[in-house]
């Protein structure tokens, strides 16, 4: 087995010659965060797509339709459910952001709502992110790597090596590294999906044999519920608990993993790409023709074939496809998907070390760290949680499984602050603060670690995970709206910090859309909602038999509901180039934006306050672990 | 060092993303096939795999074109280093008696067309006698000479 090492060290001679590459171009640390917010465009709009939709797709997606069969349909709409926030949030907040000059979701946060709930609940997206998140995806690919090496490479070392090529180019080249090495991860990724989807459809003998193995299945009435939606709900307790009926993959089960899909645009990481990026020009195209264009279609089919191979022939799954290929092509593709991961993982651990030493140790312990110390320790910080990463893939996969299926959910939280700084103005600032957490509330008592928490403490609750096959992110947000309503209807006359308040103005005079756009408005409205219904939503039931002949066979030849999936793919291309060009959401915009310099409020007694913070901290902590410990002892589980 | 790159240094390394990811993608399938071929004995499979590579180049030659520049030196000393290792290659497999006559064959495919390629590149982009020029070392005092 030469093949998978010589690919193996030539990829990490690639990634490791782009890091130099950067760094020089950095001054070592002077651009380090944000590569002097001058990412290409297009650079951007392929480290976007692929961050979002490669890694977890490939290994994630064609896990569940390997398994579970077409009824999750959501994730063959991820392109377009992934490209729908994109256009909703990237240029306003790129647009905000510019004004106030800063480069993060936590910088913006903290500017627009002055609260550090929401930048400490940011900081924890962006680790998780980075730890649990893609440390998940890094210990599949590990055990695919003892697979592919016939026993001859451990899983730890494996995973070993596979964080130290990620921590390599991270830590010497920063953002300008991630990004450069982005796009060619981003393209390789894409390109070993759609081999990997050639090649299971040579293994299954073509496309028709493929569908006639579909078929056979669907005529199984063990299986047959694989092809279909069960149902709009089901009021089930949850998994663990209480089964479903046939399946859990309801349309509301879709719509719902849909949502936390969503989360991932409104996370730290993401947003982080769109603030380094050099102008908002290729965001429309990005969007429209990168994200749910060219990775919605590997979404929509090439995942789907591989998926459905391995649906037919379990043996057949992506690791067991992987192996049965000649050397040099498993290699090849097996780098392409670790391109793929890598790709999502250096962002987010980029993302979370600024955060947690840039946006929260400097500002309060330590605000005399020079500009290159803080490089110096955020280095540091990535290798920390790397290695944290790494040793709860070998050691604890269940905590790390846990942790990592709270990211996508908490991060679609932000969705509330993100829209009141860009769209609803009618958001105060206590109903963001209060909604995202009782919207974190709502995820963690419907997600497996909250009732594992719970469970510890002697807390058992009635419901397991995803109660009513409803996805914890919809849980969480259904709360986090709920109070932000009521909050904001009884707080409206609360004014908004000097920053928010340049903030509205400044993308209220930019931004008035032209009669052309506020007469499109009701279509627009219209149409999405119409999508959404039929995509994602209830709408989905008629999917189960809309492409089904009276004599009860596939008028297309495949799935029904594989089909009203493609159909809806196209309708969502359509509609997401609507929203993005013709609705001017997305659309390019060529203004000067001049700088906005708050004004300078005198800071006296800082050694002093730090100090003080440095100790209330870990009174804190340590109060809080003696509590968690005295609570478990009393009531928990012995 | 500078904190941020300049035009034509942002211009270049754009290029040099365009290259790696062609090469990446088409140039490493390109080689998977044209091995598939060797490994079943099947001509028509390892011809796919370089028309592929052919097909890499080509890319290659329009993303020069698009920056309007041409190989770099680090390229060409690749190109033609790989060239000349895998000529070895063939060479002492063809010598030894090791090959299949589709692996022959497979071989003089890729080699031909990739000479073949080559020589068209050049003599297109910088005329016949050009071409030539590019390989013709002049001696030293002839050069000062034409100065």
């Amino acid at each position: 087995m030469i093949w998978l090492p010589l690919y193996g060290l030539f990829y990490a001679a690639v990634t490791l010659y782009w890091a130099r590459l950067s760094a020089r171009s950095n001054g070592d640390y002077k651009t380090y965060f944000s590569a002097a917010h001058g990412i290409p465009p297009w650079i951007s709009a392929l480290v976007i797509s692929g961050a979002s939709l490669s890694g977890w797709a490939v290994l994630g997606g064609t896990e569940e339709i390997g398994r579970h069969g077409f009824g999750l349909a959501a994730v063959l709409q991820a392109g377009i459910a992934l490209a729908l926030p994109g256009v909703l949030f990237f240029k306003r907040l790129w647009l905000v952001a510019q004004r106030l000059r800063v480069s993060s979701l936590v910088e913006l946060l903290r500017a627009y709502w002055g609260s550090e709930f929401l930048t400490g609940f940011a900081a924890v997206v962006a680790v998780l992110f980075a730890v649990a998140f893609a440390g998940l995806q890094l210990l599949t690919l590990s055990r695919l790597v003892v697979q592919l090496g016939g026993g001859a490479i451990s899983q730890e070392i494996a995973a070993v090596l596979l964080g130290l090529v990620l921590f390599g180019y991270v830590v010497i080249g920063g953002m300008r590294a991630a990004g450069y090495i982005g796009a060619l991860q981003a393209v390789f990724a894409a390109a070993a999906i759609l081999v990997l989807a050639g090649f299971s459809l040579i293994d299954a003998g073509g496309f028709v044999a493929l569908n006639s193995g579909l078929a056979k299945l669907a005529a199984d009435p063990a299986s047959a519920s694989r092809f279909l939606v069960t149902g709009v709900v089901q009021f089930t307790a949850g998994i663990g608990k209480e089964a479903a009926a046939g399946h859990e993959g309801t349309a509301l089960a879709s719509l719902s993993f849909a949502m936390a899909l969503m989360g991932l645009q409104a996370s730290p990481v993401i947003i982080k790409v769109v603030l380094s990026t050099s102008s908002p020009r290729g965001l429309a195209a990005g969007q429209t023709w990168v994200m749910a264009g060219a990775f919605g279609a590997l979404a929509a089919f090439c995942v789907a074939v591989i998926g459905a191979h391995a649906l037919i022939d379990p043996a057949r799954d992506l690791s067991g496809l992987l192996a049965s290929l000649s050397p040099w092509f498993s290699a090849w593709l097996f780098i392409g998907l670790v391109a793929g991961v890598q790709l999502m993982g250096a962002i987010a651990l980029l993302s979370a070390g600024e955060t947690l030493v840039r946006h929260l140790y400097k500002p309060f312990f330590h605000s005399s760290l020079s500009r290159r110390d803080t490089v110096t320790l955020t280095r540091v910080v990535i290798g920390v949680l790397l290695l944290a990463s790494v040793l709860m893939q070998v050691l604890t996969p269940v905590a790390l499984t846990l942790l990592a299926s709270l990211a996508l959910p908490l991060s679609f939280q932000l969705w509330v602050p993100l829209l009141g700084m860009t769209w609803l103005r009618w958001i105060t600032r206590p109903a963001a603060v209060t909604g995202v957490g009782f919207g974190i509330a709502g995820v963690l008592l419907t997600e497996p670690f909250g009732i594992s928490v719970l469970s510890f403490f002697g807390l058992d609750l009635p419901w397991g995970r995803n109660p009513w096959t409803i996805h914890s992110a919809a849980w969480g947000m259904a709360a986090n709206v709920a109070v932000t309503l009521l909050v904001s209807a009884f707080t409206q006359r609360r004014g908004f910090g000097e920053q928010a308040s340049e903030a509205r103005n400044f993308l209220f005079v930019q931004l008035t859309g032209s009669p052309r756009v506020r007469a499109l408005r009701s279509t627009a409205w219209s149409v999405t909602l119409v999508w959404l219904f039929l995509a994602l939503g209830p709408g989905l039931v008629f999917g189960n038999y809309t492409f089904v002949t009276v004599d009860g066979r596939w008028a297309l030849g495949m799935p029904s509901l594989w089909g009203w999936s493609l159909v809806m793919w196209a309708a969502g291309l359509g509609l997401v180039w609507f929203l993005a060009y013709k609705m001017e959401m997305a659309s390019p915009l060529s203004t000067h934006i001049p700088p906005y310099h708050p004004r300078l409020r005198p800071r006296t007694g800082q050694a002093e306050a730090e100090q003080q913070r440095r100790r209330a901290f870990i009174i804190t902590i340590a109060i809080g672990f003696s509590l968690a410990v005295v609570t478990a002892l009393s009531f928990g589980h012995h | 060092m500078s904190s941020s790159p300049t035009p034509s240094a942002a211009s270049g390394i754009e290029r040099s993303i365009l290259i790696f990811s062609i090469w990446a993608v088409l140039g490493f399938f390109g080689l998977g096939l044209f091995l598939e071929g060797m490994k079943y004995d099947a001509w028509a499979l390892s011809a796919t795999g370089v028309g592929v590579i052919t097909l890499a180049f080509i890319a290659h030659i329009i993303v020069n074109g698009v920056f309007d520049t041409g190989f770099s030196q680090g390229e060409a000393v690749l190109g033609i280093g790989a060239y000349g290792v895998l000529g070895l290659v063939f060479v002492v497999s063809a010598a030894t008696g090791t090959m299949t006559m589709a692996d022959y064959y497979s071989c003089l495919t890729l080699f031909g067309v990739l000479a073949t390629g080559f020589l068209a590149y050049l003599s297109t982009r910088h005329g016949m006698r050009g071409a030539f020029s590019r390989f013709h070392v002049r001696p030293l005092g002839k050069r000062e000479e034409s100065l």
